[in-house]
């Protein structure tokens, strides 16, 4: 039960300054919401927090008392755990060999290993939260994202030496579902009850708004605004965060942009990865959202669209012919496709912003296919990424070295570079700040006002909403329906998903 | 950037300048001189075509072990025809057609059945430096067998006022001028290095990754035939195992050459500056009656330190 208090934090890498003034009071059994742009300064106080970046000054006191803040093993000396975004779990271990990979493994004989104990001890740990339907004995690689969350934690609180008492979280719920997130706020709500303080970090407003006592908002490096939940909204916290005042949040289409009457691409019975008897019709200019649970299969009727995913069954015409065979020759046919992670599936990270960008389009740019013209592709990517409102220094500048929404819009000029008529998006906005959000909204709604068919899906509710003109719900394996988006709302959007009949029949 | 970066990019050329002034002191007469620089400009020429062809496969993030091997197989399967009787035109095409079969088989293993380019490279390396020896019975073809017109091409080249650019030297210079346009100029060679980057990526955003990868073995079999034939040209005869070592210097010319490059990736006007580096460091060492086996650890020491300073920029970060 104690209280961690940071002021006075400044941090500089070379002449940016990252961190300025801040500071930061952590009380017991409260969650304290960081929240920020991309590029606000919230990874470098975390990597502060965690010893492994050194603050160029900073006061840090527990209960009044100063203490030293020098490297990750004091981080773990005062308490302080973290849960990142990219879970460190071993896939080839068990659960229990996982839990318990930093204590000293229980021995039979001084030499083997007692598995019994092993597992027993890590079914304790997880069934402290109420996690009892992990088996300690199975493959961690074969959990899913939200199991893999629930067994880091576990390891954490199966620490048997300093009991911790600050967690930080960084987007745990990111790549979690919502049953799974559900079971983490449970979890969460343990820990305060517990009286751990936790420092909360993600970009999904309403989660913020549900769970945390307390909001900090980092603007370029300094304290934007910071008090308890109650005392501000939704809408102040963006404020805070863009420094204006919120638009509305999802650009609506503008006059004499609705959707055409060709239809783009036909979809009938198509069956592929986890999902069957897909069927749809996209027309020109309409947004097409498809919603589900994590892992429902919109990402593999995204790739099937693409032509790099085999059908089980079904049809696929686009633009009056059979769909493409693979992602080649859906590019060539006008198709462009913005993969779900963009660092493992979007980008050559170390490459520059061109190359990046006209990559699909090399051909085009070139005189007769034999001859790249590296002027024209420069010319492409520089007006693409005006286009996207991309932010960097120079256009050589390695794509790792943007942040996580620019290197979303250097993806996103590249699919807006060919004016496709069919573009499909997985998770448009996946770890990307609400600023650079705004500007992906407005590239999807220029896209659809050219006329192109977009499909997106999303696990953020609203913005399926905000966004699109139909929605296709997957649940239970099948296409379950496709609703009209116009006056839905989150929770019947989530009951459907869940298995809840929609109101209206297929289209 | 930082000074690490610096060092990275630079340390290799400035390694590079202060051997050149070492020579240039140490001969006066001899290193600098135009003569000895043309006749190290035949010596590597060998050398350069395999590796400016291994930068094409090394561009993609895959390499070639079998191109020693190659180059032997072709010089001997050129040589065998001679003594059949065969023409000189048609066994230099049935020598590099070896090639090009030889480059085909690498790409099919690598990039349509997925076998790791380490494993199946070294498997057809085996396989090609066994097929040089059945084809020659383990002899050494020489001597009469050679005819003159294919030897005489070595010893041919190009009168420029007072210097004479030997003919191997032009056949290398050629090479490095296809392959720098196919690299840098084309967008079949912007893809390879798209699927350098990240070939997952590069397959998502339309890239045919799989034929382009098997292609670009073709290369590296060629290139391989090519030097292979030089080889024989120029030393008038054929054994099974002469162009054996052209495969590890080969690879680490392109790693020289990628310290130097600003992303550090293969770029074949690097890879030609390695080339260099190796072929003077070799000239020189030999003018001053240093000790082959030396010449060996030096070469070794060179590429451990150009590479480990390259990997400085990236220790920080950790």
């Amino acid at each position: 039960m104690r209280t961690l208090t940071i002021s006075g934090l400044d941090k500089s890498y070379g002449p940016a300054r990252v961190l300025r003034g801040v500071d930061l009071t952590l009380h017991p059994g409260e969650v304290h919401a960081l929240m920020g742009e991309n590029g606000a300064g919230k990874s470098t106080l975390i990597k502060v927090l965690a010893g492994i970046v050194d603050a160029d000054r900073m006061t840090l006191a527990v209960d009044g008392a100063e203490r030293r803040l020098a490297g990750p093993a004091d981080a773990a000396a005062l308490g302080l755990r973290f849960v990142h975004q990219e879970l460190n779990i071993v896939p080839s271990l068990s659960v229990a060999e996982n839990i318990l990979l930093s204590r000293h493994t229980p021995r039979r004989f001084g030499l083997a290993v007692d598995w019994a104990a092993l597992r027993a001890r890590a079914a304790d740990a997880l069934a402290r939260f109420g996690a009892t339907h992990i088996d300690p004995g199975a493959r961690a690689g074969g959990l899913s994202t939200g199991d893999r969350m629930l067994t880091v934690l576990a390891g954490i609180l199966a620490a048997d030496d300093t009991p911790p008492s600050v967690f930080v979280m960084d987007e745990p719920t990111a790549a979690l579902t919502h049953a799974e997130a559900d079971r983490l706020f449970a979890v969460i709500a343990e820990l305060k009850a517990r009286g751990a303080a936790i420092l909360y970090v993600s970009h999904r407003m309403a989660e913020v708004v549900a769970i945390a006592n307390r909001v900090t908002v980092l603007r370029d490096g300094a304290v934007a605004l910071s008090c308890p939940m109650a005392e501000t909204s939704k809408e102040g916290i963006i404020e805070a965060m863009t420094g204006q005042p919120l638009a509305d949040a999802y650009p609506s289409r503008t006059e004499g942009t609705a959707p055409g009457r060709d239809i783009v691409l036909d979809v009938a019975e198509l069956s592929v990865g986890p999902v069957c008897d897909v069927a749809f019709r996209l027309r020109r200019g309409e947004i097409l959202g498809i919603a589900g649970l994590e892992g429902a299969g919109q990402s593999e009727v995204l790739r099937a669209l693409l032509g790099d995913l085999t059908l089980r069954n079904g049809r696929v015409t686009l633009g009056g012919e059979p769909g493409p065979r693979s992602a080649a020759e859906a590019w060539g046919r006008g198709v462009a496709y913005v993969p779900r992670e963009r660092r493992a599936e979007g980008l050559m990270l170390g490459r520059s912003i061109a190359p990046n960008v006209v990559l699909p389009h090399l051909q085009r740019l070139s005189r007769m296919g034999l001859w790249s013209r590296g002027r024209a592709e420069r010319v492409e990517a520089e007006a693409r990424g005006r286009e996207v409102r991309l932010k960097y220094d120079r256009l050589g500048q390695s794509v790792a070295t943007l942040s996580g929404g620019n290197q979303q819009k250097v993806v996103f000029a590249r699919a807006v570079a060919g004016t496709p008529r069919l573009a499909l998006l997985d998770e448009p906005t996946r770890g990307v700040d609400v600023g650079a959000r705004g500007d992906i909204y407005r590239s999807i709604r220029r896209l659809s006002a050219t006329g192109t068919g977009v499909v997106m899906t999303s696990s953020d509710l609203p913005e399926l909403i905000g966004m699109c003109d139909r929605i296709l719900i997957l649940s239970g394996g099948r296409q379950a329906g496709i609703v009209e988006a116009a006056g839905l709302t989150s929770a019947r959007l989530l009951a459907m998903i869940y298995g809840d009949r929609p109101a209206e029949a297929v289209a | 950037m930082n000074v690490a970066v610096h060092l990275r990019r630079y340390g290799t050329l400035a390694g590079f300048a202060l051997m050149v002034i070492f020579f240039a002191v140490n001969l006066p007469d001899t290193f600098l001189s135009a003569r000895n620089l043309l006749n190290v400009s035949q010596q590597i020429s060998m050398l350069a075509v395999v590796a400016f062809t291994m930068t094409v496969v090394m561009s993609m993030g895959d390499f070639d072990l079998s191109v020693g091997a190659m180059a032997s197989l072709a010089g001997v399967v050129a040589a065998t025809l001679f003594v059949a009787g065969w023409p000189v035109g048609w066994a230099i095409a049935a020598a590099l057609g070896v090639g090009v079969v030889g480059g085909l088989l690498n790409g099919f293993l690598v990039s349509i059945l997925g076998i790791l380019p380490f494993v199946a490279t070294l498997g057809t390396m085996t396989v090609f430096g066994g097929l040089a020896f059945v084809v020659s019975d383990g002899r050494t073809v020489f001597g009469r067998d050679i005819p003159a017109g294919f030897s005489g091409f070595a010893r041919s080249g190009l009168e420029l006022g007072e210097w004479r650019i030997p003919a191997l030297t032009l056949v290398a210079l050629a090479v490095l001028a296809v392959i720098w346009l196919v690299l840098e100029q084309t967008p079949y060679g912007r893809r390879l290095y798209a699927i350098g980057g990240n070939i997952e990526a590069a397959r998502l955003a339309g890239t045919r990754v799989k034929r382009l990868r098997w292609l670009a073995f073709t290369f590296t079999g060629m290139g391989a035939a090519i030097a292979g034939l030089m080889y024989a040209s120029r030393v008038a005869s054929a054994n099974p195992t002469q162009g054996d070592g052209l495969m590890l210097d080969a690879i680490a010319c392109v790693f020289l050459g990628m310290t130097m490059s600003e992303e550090g990736e293969p770029r074949v006007l690097g890879t030609a500056l390695g080339v260099l580096l190796l072929g003077l460091l070799d000239n020189g060492l030999t003018q001053m009656n240093v000790d082959s086996y030396i010449r060996e650890v030096l070469v070794g020491t060179i590429i451990i330190l150009a590479v480990a300073s390259g990997s400085l920029g990236t220790l920080r970060r950790r």
